[in-house]
């Protein structure tokens, strides 16, 4: 196990004597690339568990790229359930390039994907343009192309069985009668988000109900019960909130689309996901750490699958518990007029979205990239939020999980509890990654 | 060469002239050069003043017209919101002067809204009241008075008579409601603000300073605000855009109709005579308009009781309710009932009035129901034919709630909004589309349906319009318009009727009232002629902001006149005598008689205490299970059946169960009453949906015997609960017989016939549908009896032809070839009516030799009788009806694609049908793209879908590979059986105001002619197409001769409301009734 763990180690931390080749294309671009699909997602309103699926299947289509080419990469095909052995034309590989072939692939998976995914087609195009004017022939392009999309198929096979087609034929969501559950909440009374994303296929983890961080306080109106005091705190920090707090709450908000309502006037502003949000943040720890090329395909796919994951499970607690949102049972019990600083997403409460994913991204990019690894995120200053400096994933992940209480949209026990269980998802993957890469 | 360009140029003149003659139009534009008249309500946007900083920004301007100088031409005032109001007077043959400045009625302040012109002051000139509104403060926004002086100036004193109403006005009307001959008054405000997170039942019943509607009685001259005493709801959801008087109920005493835009319910309130009201929308209307704006009130059918038509926003043509339909929310919706907002839904609400305290609402049938954001209606008569017509304006100052903008648009402009003034709103804001559309003019056929002749009568022009008014401006007997615009100079539209020479008859009255209200302001006429009754209510509030006190004038349909009556406002009645046709007649106040109270017999009345019962359902929502199906399946009962099941002489019924609750047996006695036969082994099977049921003699112990069909949609396929059951009659026990085939489809009805003649009953059961899986259907069944009540499937070559025949809703055994053997007849939903011959014990479909007209439709019952007492049985057939958008005829069917076409397991329904003349998809892009995922991609915009026909969505393989169904025919049908052939017959178009589930025949009036009672209604259907309630059991007289008359509700007595699933007749001589039963509901029950 030891041994693993340093191998990683060594893998990521130190940079190794192979990254050094003539790349025409390099991790800043694989940044890039991959923000062109975040920016169609949030286009597409694209829910969060929704983006993180296409964010961890664009990486890996990426990764299993990258590894056409470098058989030492690590990879996922023939390893992980249901993907099987990637297998290009040797003489097609021969004649390709590899890191247009890695960035190629996020841009052809992107627009294979996404519902706007022609949006792509314009930024295909630019793409080509460059590597023609990094001097690489014609010929060997169109080959790459070639390669890419013999890959993207094969990925694609793998992508048809997820059991994604299925969830629209399932009985759409009724709200359970009773204060003690979900309601639709304002502005929007939105029908809460994919009910049934629970039955999807685990990239890495073995079910959706493998890991679980405990049981959320029942539902009681009785003052002294755990409930209520938990709701009179999310009421009371309201009152009380800080303007660091209301900014850590706004920065963390990830809300694909918050309904303004304004007089006649109506529409959603949008932002990044809260895995939008984490892919930026590995993108940003590839950057300052220089990684290779195929170091930052890993470091994205690893991290994208797991995550992915951990919304798989977050989202099969959600429903199982079918919890109250605080802004309802605040309305009821306490105060007919309160609304929280954030808009209440339209999906259950128990538990945080957040603090699964964000507490699950964060365990695997600390052992990608090390305890203490600080960095600044300005994953936000696009949607006129500053940039914030965190010295570790840790205390990013941890401001996310505090942030939605601050937000007034999630009891403190979905919060501890979900960090709770993205922390043991995270260590799953990265166990699990590990003993996949000793096989390899 | 000069001779040819000679010819070229009078050729080019002769074509420009061609192309210069204009048009013949009904109403042609009077131009400002020859009017006079130049006025523009004319809007500056500005970041500090828009669409929004203040909610009714483009609610637009108000026309009044009047007559100010009493010199018998009438006169005309336009309001404008940011700019002066203008006052012209009719110098006569469509000249008009403008005297504003000398008048005094310019009203430069302010955000002016509605018009309202009424002598208030009772000194027998016209004065005139304007409201005002707008995010200015209460003294910026009091109402103006302005009284006439006598001699063309005015003198504004609002403040000094107490009405200068300081709310956010819309409109004014003044009426008389304490019958004390003066003029009162009722002021329509609206909120500044939409309010959206709020607690309904907290705030439903607070009182708003600037919001709330409010009511002033008259008291010599000054006005006190009564409005909490006298039960006039004010609170802050009040958005009132159009209000109107009548007396509803015609008992003498005005009433009052309200409309609310956004959330909050419209208001009927009802005159207590004693000096309050009481608001009874809820009781006495299924549904109303959602966002409703203006409205006018008249009787559009003659029938003496005054009708109600509301305006909302739904657009006609495809691509704009495409665009702009905002997503249905089942969860909102049902939030709404339950918070007290009642029904409601987007689009014009015709309501005819039944005079008994409830409204039918026929918009779609009427084909008036859709005219995009529309302002104002007037429902009077413009063609001279003595029926009331609509004219309607429309349009809107910015798209707002185009899709794409709310989804995708928007955000890109407004990336910084938080850090931004408003100055990013404004700018946001301008880039939002206009899109003017054209006002309507639908005439009134006089048969409940109107021609939308907007185009022929010169409405083309696309124009954003709002306040409108109609008189004779020039005098010549028809009745002229004037449309005040937004941002474009108002018009004045000339009626050409009558110097066409199609003049007609029309006919005027100018009266002459008692006390203050010297115009006799509702006073009402009706009159009497060969062809019918006219009803006239003198009103001058109409439509929306305006208001027009003139002679009140109708066409008349002949030439004729028996007899007319007016009601003064204090309840007087004087007789008419020597009325002047195509002339205006003074009609003067004079002491006659007071109104009795009237009582006619009814040929029903109902009873109660008869059957103890309530049928309960379970909530349940089929398009949770399927998103795109058109209508639920469940909601389907009770159904029932009935016989004497313990010998003693008297029929007793057993009522279908529901999932939540069991069948029940109630025996009836001999007093009439029934009471309650406990089951236990039917109670077992309490978890199954009893669709239908049927007493007969399963084990020839005659007695009778219980089948029960067990169907439903909300199983899974194959479920237990599907099994149908067989109870055997031990001494009025029954026991499950456990003697049936196993199982599990979704049955409909059950018909029993001895099928192979030997001497016992066999039975039809017809399959609805696949559950989870519609419009996929299964088999339906024939069981065949062994003479001991133990049934089998009938063997293949008897029922081969009951394979696959479709999705079955109900059946019948007749002899239809006169063999002696019963033959089949089933009908179901997507199907023609079909008929199976009994050959020998097999079935063969024999349908295109009795029903040759190939009629598919949405049938839900079928009902066999001899109508015309020739012998033969003929037939009335139950179909969806006329009442909804979806319009059919064999050219242009109704048709559902159906098939996995995206390989997920589950159908997709694909439905379309045709708008104007071309066939789109009935689901919206949400509702398509939730349920085929892939579609995403191949309409990323709701633009890009807007145009969508079914061949863009389906690839030609899915296409080929696609099953599909037809519908061309929606009507409820009566079939003549003409020597064994059944010819389809037209029923009354009231016969089509709802889906009818339930039918029976008698000779309810004992006039010794079959008649015919149709129930029906759905409450459970999908957003769009609504809540049809428009029956409340309906009878149809019979001559006897296969012709059938509508028998007003008055008449009848039938007020059943809810949805009727069935209908039993029973009961001896001395008191047949009928049982009604009502889904979800108690049964109602009528004696005849």
């Amino acid at each position: 196990m030891k041994r693993i763990v340093a191998y990683f180690f060594f893998l990521l931390f130190i940079p190794t004597l192979y990254s050094q080749k003539n790349n025409a294309f390099s991790t800043n671009d694989y940044v890039r690339a991959l923000k062109y699909s975040t920016d169609i997602m949030i286009n597409d309103v694209t829910s969060p568990v929704a983006a993180a699926r296409y964010y961890a299947y664009i990486c890996l289509t990426a990764n299993e790229t990258y590894r056409v080419f470098e058989k030492q990469q690590p990879h996922f095909s023939g390893s992980i359930k249901g993907l099987d052995e990637i297998r290009v034309d040797q003489a097609l590989t021969e004649n390709s390039d590899e890191s247009l072939a890695v960035i190629l692939a996020l841009y052809k998976a992107g627009a294979r994907l996404l519902p706007s995914g022609y949006m792509m087609k314009n930024k295909t195009d630019s793409l080509l343009n460059v590597a023609k004017k990094k001097k690489i022939p014609s010929q060997k392009i169109k080959s790459t192309s070639d390669l890419v999309d013999s890959v993207l198929n094969q990925v694609m096979a793998y992508v048809a069985k997820d059991g994604f087609s299925k969830l629209s034929g399932y009985r759409r969501f009724t709200p359970r009668t009773g204060d003690a559950f979900w309601q639709p909440t304002a502005p929007g009374f939105m029908a809460p988000v994919e009910p049934y994303w629970y039955t999807l296929r685990m990239f890495i983890l073995d079910s959706c109900s493998q890991f679980t961080g405990g049981e959320p306080d029942a539902y009681d109106t009785t003052t002294s019960s755990g409930f209520y005091k938990q709701m009179k705190e999310v009421y009371d920090i309201k009152k009380n909130l800080s303007k660091e707090q209301a900014e850590i709450a706004m920065f963390w908000d990830c809300n694909p689309f918050a309904l303004q309502q304004v007089g006649h006037l109506e529409f959603g502003l949008k932002k990044i996901s809260p895995g939008g949000h984490w892919m930026g943040i590995t993108g940003i720890a590839c950057k300052k750490q220089k990684l290779s090329l195929g170091k930052t395909a890993y470091a994205h796919a690893i991290v994208s699958m797991g995550m992915c994951d951990a919304f798989v499970s977050c989202w099969n607690n959600k429903y199982k518990y079918n919890r109250v949102r605080p802004v309802t049972a605040i309305q009821k019990l306490m105060d007919r007029e309160w609304t929280p600083l954030l808009q209440t997403p339209p999906f259950p409460e128990y538990t945080s979205g957040h603090s699964v994913i964000s507490t699950a991204s964060a365990t695997i990019l600390t052992h990608l990239f090390g305890e203490n690894f600080s960095f600044t995120d300005d994953t936000e200053k696009e949607f006129g939020l500053p940039a914030r400096k965190f010295t570790s994933f840790k205390q990013a992940c941890s401001e996310a999980a505090i942030s939605r209480l601050y937000g007034g949209i999630h009891f403190r026990d979905a919060i501890e509890n979900g960090v709770k269980e993205g922390e043991k998802i995270g260590n799953f993957v990265v166990m699990k990654s590990a003993s996949l890469l000793a096989a390899q | 060469m000069r001779k040819g360009l000679l010819s070229l140029y009078l050729a080019l003149i002769t074509l420009s002239a061609i192309a210069q003659t204009p048009r013949k139009t009904l109403f042609k534009p009077v131009p400002s050069s020859e009017s006079g008249v130049n006025f523009t309500n004319a809007l500056r946007e500005s970041p500090v003043l828009n669409i929004i900083t203040y909610e009714y920004y483009y609610n637009g301007g108000g026309v009044g017209l009047g007559d100010f100088n009493n010199d018998g031409l009438i006169d005309i005032y336009l309001s404008a919101n940011m700019q002066p109001g203008k006052l012209y007077i009719n110098k006569g043959n469509m000249k008009f002067e403008d005297i504003t400045a000398k008048a005094g009625v310019s009203a430069k302040r302010g955000w002016k809204t509605g018009v309202s012109i009424a002598d208030v002051n009772g000194d027998g000139y016209q004065d005139i009241y304007l409201c005002l509104s707008g995010p200015v403060d209460r003294e910026k926004r009091t109402n103006q008075l302005y009284i006439n002086n006598g001699n063309l100036t005015f003198t504004e004193k609002a403040a000094i008579m107490g009405v200068s109403d300081s709310g956010y006005s819309t409109q004014a009307v003044f009426f008389d409601y304490d019958r004390d001959n003066d003029l009162d008054l009722f002021v329509l405000n609206h909120n500044n603000k939409n309010l959206r997170n709020f607690d309904a039942s907290f705030v439903k019943k607070m009182i708003d300073p600037d919001a709330g509607d409010r009511l002033y009685r008259n008291d010599n001259n000054f006005f006190t605000e009564v409005t909490i005493e006298s039960g006039i709801i004010s609170n802050p959801l009040g958005y009132g855009l159009g209000v109107s008087v009548s007396d509803f109920n015609n008992d003498g005493w005005p009433d009052l109709y309200v409309t609310n835009d956004y959330v909050e319910e419209d208001y009927m309130y009802i005159n207590n005579h004693d000096g309050t009201f009481t608001n009874r929308a809820k009781e006495d209307f299924g549904h109303l308009s959602n966002f409703s704006m203006g409205c006018d009130v008249a009787d559009i059918n003659n029938d003496g009781w005054t009708d109600v038509f509301t305006l909302d926003m739904l657009p006609e043509d495809n691509r704009r309710q495409k665009l702009l339909y905002m997503p249905d929310n089942y969860e909102v919706y049902n939030n709404q009932v339950q918070n007290g907002f009642y029904h409601q839904l987007m689009r014009n609400m015709l309501q005819l009035n039944n005079g008994n305290g409830t409204f039918s609402e026929i918009g779609q049938l009427s084909g008036v129901y859709c005219t995009d954001w529309s302002w104002a209606s007037l429902l009077m008569d413009f063609n001279n034919d003595g029926y009331k017509d609509i004219f309607i304006t429309n349009g809107y100052g910015r798209d707002m709630t185009n899709r794409d903008f709310v989804k995708f648009y928007a955000n890109e402009r407004m990336k910084y909004i938080r850090n931004e003034p408003s100055e990013n709103m404004f700018k946001l804001l301008q880039e939002i589309p206009t899109t003017p559309v054209h006002n309507y003019l639908y005439l009134n056929n006089g048969d409940l349906k109107f021609t939308d002749v907007s185009t022929d009568a010169g409405f083309d022009k696309q124009t954003l319009s709002n306040g409108a008014a109609a008189a004779d401006l020039d005098n010549d007997g028809d009745l002229d318009l004037v449309v005040n615009h937004l941002n474009a100079p108002a018009e004045i539209f000339r009626n050409t009727l009558v110097e066409d020479g199609n003049a007609g008859t029309w006919i005027k009255f100018e009266f002459k009232g008692n006390g203050s209200n010297k115009n006799g302001i509702g006073a009402s006429i009706r009159i009497f002629t060969p062809k019918g009754v006219l009803a006239l209510e003198n009103y001058p509030v109409r439509g929306y902001q305006s208001s027009m006190l003139a002679p009140l004038q109708t066409g008349l349909p002949s030439s004729q006149i028996d007899s007319a009556i007016v009601t003064w406002p204090d309840g007087n009645i004087q007789h008419l005598k020597d009325l002047k046709v195509n002339a205006s007649n003074v009609v003067t106040y004079q002491t006659g008689s007071k109104a009795g109270a009237t009582h006619s017999e009814t040929i029903f009345n109902a009873v109660a205490d008869v059957l103890p019962y309530t049928h309960v359902s379970p909530d349940v929502n089929d398009f949770k299970i399927q998103p795109l199906m058109p209508n639920m399946i469940s909601y389907g009962g009770p159904h029932t059946a009935k016989a004497d099941v313990n010998g003693d002489g008297l029929e007793d019924i057993f009522i279908c169960g529901t999932q939540d609750q069991p069948g029940k047996l109630f025996l009836q006695k001999a007093d009439g009453k029934f009471i309650e036969s406990p089951q236990p082994e039917i109670e077992k099977d309490a978890a199954s949906e009893d669709a239908d049921a049927i007493f007969f003699d399963a084990d020839k112990d005659s007695d009778p015997d219980l089948y029960v069909v067990s169907g439903g949609f909300n199983f899974n396929d194959g479920d237990a609960a599907l099994q149908d059951r067989l109870y055997l009659n031990v001494n009025g026990k029954f026991r499950n017989g456990n003697s049936l085939p196993k199982e599990t489809l979704s049955g409909s009805c059950v018909r029993a016939a001895d099928v192979d003649n030997d001497g016992d009953m066999d039975l039809f059961v017809g399959t609805r549908v696949v559950p989870g899986r519609y419009p996929e259907s299964a088999e339906s069944l024939l069981l065949i009896n062994d003479g001991k009540g133990d049934f089998s499937g009938a063997p293949s070559s008897m029922s081969d032809a009951l394979k696959s025949i479709g999705m079955i809703t109900d059946a019948a055994w007749i002899d239809a070839d006169n063999d002696g053997r019963k033959d089949l007849v089933v009908c179901g939903e997507w199907t023609k009516i079909r008929v199976f011959l009994n050959k020998n014990g097999e079935l063969k479909e024999a349908t295109d030799k009795y029903f040759p007209d190939a009629l598919n439709g949405w049938w839900n019952k079928i009902q066999f009788a001899d109508m015309d007492g020739d012998g033969d049985m003929d037939l009335i057939a139950g179909n969806w009806g006329l009442n909804s958008p979806i319009k059919v005829s064999k050219g242009e069917p109704a048709t559902l694609f159906y098939g996995d076409f995206d390989s997920n397991g589950s159908v997709d329904p694909l439905i379309c049908y045709y708008i104007q003349g071309k066939s789109y998809p009935m689901a919206s892009r949400d509702e398509i793209t939730d349920q085929m995922v892939s579609l995403r991609q191949k309409f990323p915009t709701y633009t890009s879908y807007s145009n969508t026909t079914l061949q863009d969505i389906l690839s030609e393989d899915q296409l080929k590979s696609a099953k599909r169904l037809d519908a061309d025919y929606f009507e409820t049908t009566y079939f003549e059986n003409d020597k064994g052939v059944f010819k389809p017959r037209k029923l009354p178009v009231e016969a089509n105001f709802f889906p009818v589930y339930a039918i029976a025949t008698g000779d309810f009036d004992r006039d010794g002619k079959q008649d015919i009672i149709l129930g029906g209604n759905t409450d459970r259907a999908r957003i769009k197409i609504g809540k049809i309630d428009a029956g409340y059991g309906m009878m149809l007289k019979g001559d006897g001769k296969g012709n059938f008359a509508y028998v007003p509700q008055l008449k009848s007595g039938l007020t059943v409301k809810g949805c009727i699933r069935d209908i039993i007749k029973t009961g001896d001589k001395k008191n047949e009734k009928l049982i009604f039963t009502v889904n979800n509901q108690a049964p109602q029950i009528y004696l005849y």
